[in-house]
């Protein structure tokens, strides 16, 4: 699997992202771009190795991550910060703070009024 | 997916008729607490009115088919219809300054194209702190720690 020059700038331009923007955002350096772009392969070599002895393609066991996974993940990153920077705290207090950061004023509201009766 | 038959639009409708009517208040206690992102458990929006005898929330009632019921022996004013069971009157708020002062404490916050004024949740704290009940000191430590996450997430 390689990255498709053609395919990643139609997407850039269509989000109305520059390159160099779109690197900035991604906090992506100009050589590493370069560097993934005429890679042949941007998977690991075991990928390839596990997909060659099943014989099938790296896609067939290769899962995105769904947004909700994505999200979570990065709240247990951020979680653990604060736990270190402030090992007072409760971690379910911190974790569930941070759930309900993301979700709307009414929403927060509306599940503390749900749990409450 | 998101339960609203609970402060559902009805219950909105309320505070945007408070909201259109100028009346002066700001959603205290738990509730506000949660609005600002506190994981807590609340089972009443306690709305704390600068002047209950203000006119214009007897109007507000109106357009919900409600009404205002004057303090009882020794229970506070409440208010009675089905769209506003949720709502609970304050009058003072422990360990706080008068509502002029504390209004400069508040936050304006979204719900349902309406900006309610809501206590921020260091006033919350403080209040809880002055009362002391049981009920306060067992949420405290959760309201103390939302704060400082809230604080890091603000940075």
């Amino acid at each position: 699997m390689h990255i498709s020059k053609s395919k990643l700038e139609d997407l850039m331009h269509s989000r109305g992202f520059s390159l160099k923007e779109l690197l900035r955002q991604a906090q992506v350096s100009k050589t590493a771009y370069y560097h993934l772009l005429y890679k042949d392969t941007v998977l690991p070599k075991s990928i390839h190795s596990l997909s060659n002895v099943l014989n099938v393609r790296p896609s067939a066991f290769l899962e995105e991550m769904t947004p909700e996974e994505k999200k979570i993940r990065q709240i247990a990153k951020r979680t653990d910060q604060i736990m270190t920077e402030n090992p007072g705290l409760d971690r379910e207090n911190v974790r569930h703070t941070l759930i309900l950061l993301q979700e709307e004023p009414v929403t927060r509201l509306r599940r503390g009024l749900i749990r409450g009766r | 997916m998101e339960d609203k038959s609970i402060f559902s639009d009805k219950e909105i409708k309320f505070l945007k008729e408070l909201v259109k009517h100028k009346v002066r208040f700001m959603i205290v206690g738990l509730s506000a607490a949660a609005l600002q992102g506190a994981p807590v458990v609340t089972q009443d929006i306690d709305l704390w009115f600068k002047d209950l005898s203000d006119t214009e929330i007897k109007k507000s009632l109106k357009k919900v088919n409600a009404t205002l019921v004057p303090s009882v022996g020794l229970n506070p004013p409440m208010f009675a219809g089905k769209h506003v069971e949720l709502f609970d009157i304050v009058l003072n708020m422990h360990g706080l300054d008068k509502f002029e002062e504390e209004v400069k404490n508040t936050i304006k916050i979204p719900l349902d194209n309406v900006y309610v004024r809501v206590l921020k949740l260091e006033r919350i704290i403080k209040s809880k702190q002055a009362l002391g009940r049981e009920k306060d000191k067992i949420v405290l430590p959760v309201l103390k720690d939302a704060l400082l996450t809230i604080e890091k997430e603000r940075k």
